[in-house]
């Protein structure tokens, strides 16, 4: 086993709504929760992490003002932008703990992939995005899943537990 | 490094301290909130100190459900230590009596737990616990209001940074 | 007059074919002509559209994703108002059985056109290429150019009932159905086999050849093969007779 296949404790799916539509423990880590539990978190989780989005820091744009000194109060700004003005605003990407790392991935659908890991995991990006992946191929393909329905595919879980323990 | 924001809560979820900085230095020599919004009639500014109050509160929220959520996952000894998004950086840090620090800071930043553990042992406690003066607990938000802290606290952020 | 380059066309084509042949007499240079471009139905080259497949090379496939999206649109659309798993797996069938009589005619016409395939080489050497007369050809015409035709690649084993009293059931091996790739059934729909698509394919073919049969898929998973699949293909009793007879003729 090379560094990186250690690590991943589990992952939690969390459908556009809040609702927990996947859980799974991948290795022992972090205490285990009740169903009912894990479903709060994932709303919790949810509403946390539309604040965080909200919460982003807003710089008003100054306007030119030829002496600083006077303008102690700053101007009138009319607008104000972003501190990664690039960048399209996010809710909580990763959260850092002393016992794990959570990285949060949202989908352009809304769906949420949260993935706990050991905080010394390194390339959490590309496991989420083959998770992604997996996820569109077994669970969005499988005809007998309910679009925004609990994930109950074998295919999925057999996948995504192989490609876990193979990785190197 | 860039810092945004930087609150204090008490233990009863009190929002007892809370400071902006802007990102230029021109534009914030203006002390506190209130003589900002005072002072600065403009609307446009108005608006985004009003929303700093609002944002105290759901500070709050967030990182009242982010620490108890990792306790819940972590355990009881772990402890929520910073969150990423895609434009800030927030960190957190709990005193043993409850109390809470958190800061808002861009994403280049290093860890700042340090930083806030030093605040609340060097200018906290120095400051604001052992002045006699200094309320113990804060009904109704009436907050830290004490300059050596809040100078303190300019020159520490201002010099650490 | 302006004439359309098309109808040109057509009209050179009338002419080499028929208009020339009867005005002249047949000559010797004539026939070698006619040889050559023999018509439309069979040109010299035998490059038709019907013998080189839709995409030009052959790694060019067609998407597995639009594929896996039709196929479980099929599949969910079977499913509307059936009564339990055999009847879905009916449906699925019969979508796929018109599919085998129509693949078939293809396949005729792709495996005769080139020498190196296995048709024409588990037929006798001598006459052109038939189509399958005995169980056993039939099966090996299905268990390789059929399942390159559809999948790629051969089916994994081919292998016939030990016991006597079901003779008349082969069954033929998939280690990993294409259609199942994406498929998980629910818990409680642990017997349904999607690959019931493939089976009526399959059975669509062999009513083709003349061989009345019924073909079921079945799970039968193993640790290295999770999805593995088989296809039992019963043929039915007026098939087991005439083989008898073919056997006893010597017909291969």
């Amino acid at each position: 086993m090379s560094d990186n296949t250690r690590g991943v404790f589990s992952l939690i799916i969390i459908n556009k709504a809040g609702g927990l539509i996947y859980q799974r423990e991948f290795q022992a880590g972090l205490r285990k929760l009740s169903t009912n539990d894990y479903l709060v978190l994932a709303g919790t989780f949810h509403g946390v992490h539309a604040i965080t989005r909200s919460i982003t820091p807003k710089i008003p744009i100054a306007q030119p003002t030829p002496s600083p000194a006077t303008g102690t109060t700053g101007p009138a700004a009319p607008g104000y932008s972003y501190p990664n003005p690039g960048v399209p605003v996010s809710g909580l990407d990763y959260l850092e703990t002393d016992k794990f790392r959570l990285t949060c991935f949202q989908t352009l659908t809304g769906t949420k992939f949260l993935l706990f890991t050991d905080p010394l995991t390194g390339s959490v990006e590309g496991i989420i995005q083959k998770i992604y992946e997996l996820y569109a191929d077994y669970v969005m393909k499988n005809p007998f899943y309910q679009i925004e329905m609990p994930v109950r595919c074998e295919a999925f879980d057999r996948h995504l537990g192989a490609w876990l323990r193979g990785r190197t | 490094m860039v810092v945004y924001s930087f609150y204090i809560f008490d233990r009863h979820a009190e929002c007892i301290y809370k400071r902006r900085w802007l990102p230029r230095p021109t534009s914030i020599v203006g002390k506190s909130r209130s003589n900002t919004v005072s002072d600065a009639a403009p609307t446009g500014l108005g608006q985004t100190v009003r929303s700093t109050d609002d944002d105290s509160k759901l500070v709050f929220g967030t990182v009242f459900s982010l620490r108890n959520m990792v306790r819940k996952l972590g355990g009881e000894d772990d402890n929520f230590v910073s969150f990423t998004t895609s434009q800030y950086k927030l960190h957190y840090y709990e005193t043993p009596t409850n109390t809470k620090f958190v800061m808002l800071t861009d994403l280049k930043s290093p860890s700042m737990r340090i930083a806030l553990q030093q605040i609340y042992i060097n200018l906290f406690v120095e400051y604001v616990v052992k002045n006699p003066l200094s309320p113990t607990e804060h009904p109704g938000g009436v907050g830290v209001n004490n300059e050596l802290f809040e100078e303190s606290l300019e020159q520490f952020v201002v010099r650490a940074f | 007059m302006a004439v359309p380059p098309r109808h040109a066309t057509m009209q050179s084509i009338s002419n080499g074919n028929t208009a020339q042949g009867n005005d002249r007499p047949p000559t010797q240079q004539s026939q070698q002509q006619s040889q050559q471009s023999p018509g439309l139905r069979v040109p010299s080259n035998r490059k038709t559209i019907y013998d080189r497949h839709l995409n030009r090379t052959r790694n060019a496939e067609l998407s597995r994703a639009s594929f896996a999206f039709l196929f479980g649109e099929m599949v969910t659309y079977a499913q509307r108002r059936v009564t339990g798993i055999q009847d879905l797996e009916k449906r699925l069938n019969e979508q796929g059985y018109p599919l085998g009589l129509r693949l078939l005619d293809l396949l005729f016409y792709r495996s005769t056109s080139t020498s190196s395939s296995a048709l024409s080489s588990s037929s006798t050497s001598s006459s052109p290429p038939n189509r399958p007369l005995r169980i056993i050809t039939l099966l090996h015409l299905i268990h390789g150019p059929l399942w390159r035709l559809l999948f790629g690649r051969a089916a994994d084993a081919l292998e016939h009932s030990v016991s006597a009293e079901t003779a008349n059931e082969y069954m033929i091996t998939d280690n990993d159905p294409m259609v199942n790739t994406y498929i998980s059934a629910p818990r409680d729909m642990n017997m349904l086999n999607c690959a019931a698509y493939v089976a009526g394919i399959i059975e669509g073919v062999c009513d083709g050849c003349g061989f009345e049969t019924k073909v079921s898929a079945h799970n039968q998973p193993t640790e290295l093969w999770p999805s593995r699949t088989v296809f039992l293909v019963r043929f039915g009793d007026p098939v087991m007779e005439r083989e008898k007879v073919l056997e006893r003729a010597g017909i291969k």
